[in-house]
């Protein structure tokens, strides 16, 4: 009856932080560190800290990992999977409801006109989103050739964009593994 | 079985992303291919999805799943980028302290970043479609109408949702009222 309530509880405050989160999933960890460190002390801020770098390290939606994390330490892994639904369903349902209205009115002259001028911000929209990400990208100097190597594979020969993550993966391990010892070896290049 | 196609779609644009933007590479290269959304549809999602509370991956899912089979394939879709929470999330969660301080997840995500950013860069490359106009010639109302929107956004610091407000101010200026093309 007492896990009942406490997974209720977590439904309804993870359903609040998912009708918020606009733009990225920082806003929520403000809200989780407001409420969960500040107010009712369920986690201290380092724990938290903790759960939103695991949770931005794992595949998928930030937000959603870190929701997941959250629960499970709470109240075990059914707190988990209420905080994750919880925390989606109000997008979900935003978005359903703009989506049939986008495909109502899509076709009217004057919307046409309007969403022609917001595609042309889209571009921008994402140059700006990608500088902060440019900043840390490239902790070592081949870092530069794996961005240049995807960007090619990916608008020239079409190469998936699986094949182009694990690419990725592939290509940090071997990098961190090198500098780690090249570190270890002479402490006088001082590599990392 | 476009159920199921959306839901595996979308299992491969989940685990393959790690935040934010670098799900739109995928999210195109899947929607454009199964002929689910058109390239100009993704541009409207990415303007809807930021101006809508919620992760930029799960509302591409929603709209993406709703052109291609109604609400129900809105929920498959959902669940597909949420696969990797519930999987690679929720083990990660049971066996939390041993995941915190694992060097191996910081090396992976030290390549999947420039690898991402080359991605979406090259993305960036396929959606300036968006400047041309029917005739496929360059439009020059939305070349500076997305000259203006980059310096709103990069030197005047604005919040996204109110370029894009503004971005469809001037469209319905130049494009509807002035019928520039």
């Amino acid at each position: 009856m007492k896990r009942g309530k406490a997974l209720a509880t977590l439904f309804l405050e993870f359903f609040q932080f998912g009708c918020f989160t606009f733009g990225g999933g920082w806003s929520i960890v403000a809200q989780m560190q407001r409420l969960y460190v500040e107010k009712k002390h369920t986690i201290t801020g380092e724990e938290l800290l903790d759960i939103t770098s695991v949770g931005r390290s794992l595949p998928g939606t930030m937000i959603g990992n870190v929701a997941m994390l959250y629960g499970n330490h709470v109240a075990g892994l059914a707190g988990g999977v209420v905080c994750l639904f919880a925390m989606v369903l109000p997008p979900f349902v935003v978005l359903t409801v703009l989506t049939f209205c986008y495909t109502a009115v899509r076709d009217n002259p004057w919307v046409v006109a309007a969403m022609t001028g917001v595609r042309a911000a889209i571009v921008p929209i994402m140059a700006s989103a990608a500088l902060p990400l440019a900043k840390g990208a490239f902790r070592y100097p081949p870092c530069i050739l794996v961005a240049a190597l995807s960007f090619g594979l990916y608008l020239i020969w079409n190469v998936s964009c699986v094949l182009l993550v694990v690419m990725g993966i592939a290509a940090g391990l071997v990098i961190c593994e090198y500098y780690e010892r090249k570190g270890k070896g002479g402490e006088n290049h001082g590599a990392a | 079985m476009v159920l199921l196609e959306l839901f595996w779609s979308f299992v491969k644009i989940g685990f393959t992303s790690f935040g934010g933007l670098s799900m739109i590479p995928l999210i195109t290269s899947e929607v454009l291919s199964h002929g689910w959304m058109t390239a100009s549809e993704v541009s409207d999602i990415v303007a809807i999805a930021e101006m809508t509370p919620g992760p930029l991956g799960l509302n591409c899912a929603t709209f993406a799943g709703i052109h291609a089979a109604g609400v129900p394939g809105a929920i498959m879709a959902n669940l597909g980028v949420l696969s990797p929470t519930l999987t690679l999330g929720a083990v990660a969660a049971v066996f939390f302290e041993h995941v915190k301080n694992n060097k191996y997840m910081e090396h992976i995500l030290v390549g999947v970043r420039p690898a991402c950013l080359g991605m979406i860069v090259g993305v960036m490359g396929t959606l300036l479609t968006n400047y041309l106009n029917t005739a496929g010639g360059v439009s020059l109302p939305a070349v500076a109408i997305g000259v203006l929107d980059l310096v709103l956004l990069v030197k005047v610091r604005l919040a996204v949702p109110a370029v894009i407000g503004i971005s469809a101010a001037l469209g319905l200026l130049c494009f509807g009222v002035l019928g520039l093309g």
